[in-house]
């Protein structure tokens, strides 16, 4: 410690050890936090088409698009050292052959914000199901920055999802492309909690000390029904054709009927 | 006139201090590293909000560094008396190097 250049290494040699044995405690710290998840998934209308993987494709794949009712508190995830929490909805159904493991595919997925990460485009933002489907026409200017920050009131507690009839974000295939008639298909949450500083944990049915394993978050067991056919007679919701349009004389954009 | 200016700008970088001062600048690095790390976590845990936490560590590193890097007036209260300079005949003291006298 006799010059100026030794006190500094030291000092921050000292830093880095203090910084990190601080950083082990608070990834301790979250293991005293009690938690219990608990979701319920339910299946709302599933239904099998035959599609392309890409617009040039020789190849025609079957695809399933799955809708579905969640709802879900995971409230306890978000302690002091939660980022954030990756959720996702997967489908599993088993392999052709009983010697293969089952086939899981993610349908939808959302990245749940704690308070403390600051915002950005990918955080989900839960629908607001008092609000109209149709969308407004005055749409928020592109300089308004009130606009683009996420509202402070959320719709629920944070972690808390009551989804309706939610359409999946992704449609799903299977390494064969044949996907109609095959049985025993199960949804199922799982998540990911990424931490400020620590391990990344994923959903699990076990309890572990104050930690409870996810209570439900399996749906019934359901079928892939054949092409065309359809577990419940449902509009996909997917959008209509031009029908819709119309072009007035004067105006920059189509004018769009109530799609009723 | 540049060499003056040179040693001065050396010593003033080197910042040197006595062995006292070393002493007492170790044992302040650790106290106030190890104090902001404990205030730091703790503080945090009991507001649930790691920034503050974050901010609490790197406030307490920023105090160590201004506390111990300077050679502070307090880390040179104790001076090591050096033997008296001499010149020419030496006058009781025999200096031995590799076995040969000097001096």
């Amino acid at each position: 410690m006799h010059s100026a250049l030794v006190r500094v290494q030291n000092v921050f040699g000292f830093f880095t050890t203090v910084a990190f044995t601080v950083a082990a405690v608070i990834a301790l710290s979250t293991f005293i936090n009690p938690q219990f998840p608990s979701a319920s998934v339910q299946l709302r209308n599933v239904q099998v088409v035959r599609g392309r993987p890409h617009y040039y494709s020789y190849k025609k794949e079957e695809y399933a698009h799955i809708k579905f009712d969640l709802d879900t508190d995971l409230s306890t995830l978000f302690n002091w050292n939660t980022k954030q929490v990756f959720l996702y909805l997967k489908a599993i159904y088993p392999s052709t052959r009983a010697s293969e493991p089952a086939s899981e595919a993610i349908i939808w997925d959302a990245i749940i914000p704690a308070a403390s990460a600051p915002w950005h485009q990918n955080h989900y933002i839960h629908p607001n199901p008092k609000k109209s489907q149709t969308k407004s026409k005055a749409k928020p200017k592109k300089n308004d920055k009130a606009a683009k920050k996420p509202s402070e009131e959320l719709l629920y507690k944070r972690g808390e999802l009551h989804l309706n009839n939610q359409r999946p974000k992704y449609q799903i295939t299977d390494i064969s492309g044949k996907l109609q008639n095959r049985t025993d298909v199960v949804l199922e949450l799982g998540w990911n909690v990424q931490p400020w500083v620590g391990a990344l944990v994923w959903a699990n049915k076990v309890d572990f000390g104050v930690w409870e394993g996810l209570k439900g978050g399996v749906s019934p067991k359901f079928s892939f029904p054949e092409i065309g056919g359809k577990k419940k007679t449902e509009d996909l919701g997917t959008e209509k054709g031009k029908e819709g349009h119309r072009l007035v004389v004067g105006e920059e954009v189509p004018i769009r009927k109530d799609r009723g | 006139m540049a060499d003056q200016l040179l040693e001065q700008v050396r010593d003033a970088v080197e910042g040197q201090i006595d062995f006292e001062g070393q002493r007492l600048a170790e044992l302040i690095t650790t106290v106030l590293l190890g104090a902001s790390g404990i205030i730091a976590f703790f503080v945090g845990f009991m507001a649930q909000d790691i920034k503050l936490a974050l901010y609490i560590g790197l406030a307490g590193t920023a105090v160590t560094f201004v506390a111990v890097v300077p050679p502070w007036p307090f880390y040179n209260k104790n001076p090591e008396p050096w033997l008296p300079p001499h010149t020419g005949a030496v006058s009781g003291i025999q200096i031995d190097v590799d076995g040969k006298k000097v001096g």
